[in-house]
């Protein structure tokens, strides 16, 4: 598909999710989840006119939408790369040195794309706890739900990149994935819990 | 940050007359990317051709520096040559006159010469203010990245970057 997934209505985002195609798939729909919840963060500090930091916040909550949404068409693009290789890959009989060092590119593209996004996530969640303290308290529940949006793409992100066939467990990247993940996720927590 | 890269546009417009050396160069500097600028965002001119108009106008700038009547207005100057050789640049791409070209990119060119005021606006502020929205904003850096780089707590990342955009904020208002 050209362009993004901006130019399409959400309807059609969804049909094309659902559909039988390879992209978009779960990495896009987990830098989609981050947007919307950047998206909800700009909204509470839009909407908490006495904080002072708000309007910076909000700049930086768009921001954080904005890179997510270019990694949501990203992640769809680089992924369709990697599965056509790696089709490619198990079909040929004969060993080819070239194919496989392009498969390698393709898989180390389609791991960081996931990779950012988590990070993405953890940043939304980061702002979410801020919004959350300082906002107006009309609007606390909204950066509780911006949490756990942001657990949720975090968390569908970092699985990605531990399912990536180019990574190990080792991996520092997986190490990164995780700790963003664990990141969103502990904000996520603490903001959930504290209205129960 | 040589003593020049401090003086007003009418200061350095004044060096420049003087035959200043280091004034020249810093004319130069300072409105290299806002030409460039212009003729490849602005009119979408290949990288070939904002060469050649780049080249052009600081040529023209260069000789043509004692026409300038307002010494404070050199960038709306720079800006009206500049537009005027893009204008030149897209007439003889499509062989036409160049009073036929109309300036069909104008909202990139606000984008542009709004880039420009907050480029300015972002050199007043302090050093650490000026690393940490460069390296969000600019370089797309994450929290933990910037925090393990300048060695400050992950938490307090984002209320620091909404302190220095507040503060851009308002060198933006004062200038306008």
């Amino acid at each position: 598909m050209d362009g993004d997934y901006l130019e399409l209505r959400l309807g059609e985002f969804l049909e094309r999710l659902s559909a039988d195609g390879l992209a978009p798939g779960g990495g896009s729909a987990a830098a989609l989840t981050v947007a919307f919840s950047a998206r909800l963060v700009a909204m509470v500090a839009r909407c908490s006119v006495r904080w002072d930091e708000a309007g910076g916040v909000s700049a930086q909550a768009n921001a954080i939408g904005e890179r997510a949404v270019e990694l949501s068409y990203t992640d769809g693009r680089v992924w369709e790369d990697a599965l056509t290789a790696l089709r490619d890959a198990e079909a040929g009989e004969v060993e080819d040195p070239k194919r496989d060092f392009a498969l390698e590119q393709k898989l180390e593209a389609a791991a960081a794309a996931p990779l950012e996004i988590a990070s993405l996530g953890a940043d939304a969640a980061a702002l979410a706890a801020l919004a959350a303290e300082h906002g107006d308290a009309t609007y606390r529940a909204d950066a509780a739900a911006a949490a756990a949006l942001a657990a949720g793409g975090a968390s569908a992100a970092a699985h990605l990149v531990r399912v990536n066939l180019g990574v190990h467990s080792a991996d520092p990247r997986l190490a990164r994935a995780l700790a963003s993940e664990q990141a969103a996720q502990d904000v996520a927590a603490r903001l959930l819990d504290s209205r129960r | 940050m040589s003593r020049y890269a401090t003086l007003t546009d009418a200061e350095l417009v004044r060096g420049c007359r003087a035959d200043d050396a280091g004034a020249w160069n810093e004319l130069v500097e300072r409105y290299s990317r806002y030409v460039y600028a212009i003729a490849a965002r602005g009119f979408r001119l290949s990288d070939e051709d904002a060469e050649d108009v780049f080249q052009d106008v600081f040529t023209r700038i260069y000789t043509r520096l004692d026409s300038l009547r307002d010494d404070s207005a050199l960038r709306p100057w720079i800006a009206q040559l500049t537009r005027r050789r893009c204008l030149d640049a897209v007439a003889a791409k499509r062989e036409i006159p160049a009073e036929e070209v109309t300036e069909e990119g104008s909202s990139d060119l606000s984008d542009v010469e709004e880039a420009f005021e907050v480029r300015e606006a972002l050199a007043e502020l302090s050093e650490p203010c000026q690393d940490i929205l460069d390296r969000f904003f600019t370089r797309d850096q994450s929290y933990k990245t910037i925090a393990d780089e300048l060695e400050i707590p992950s938490g307090t990342i984002a209320s620091r970057i909404a302190r220095c955009l507040g503060r851009l904020r308002n060198e933006l208002e004062a200038k306008n």
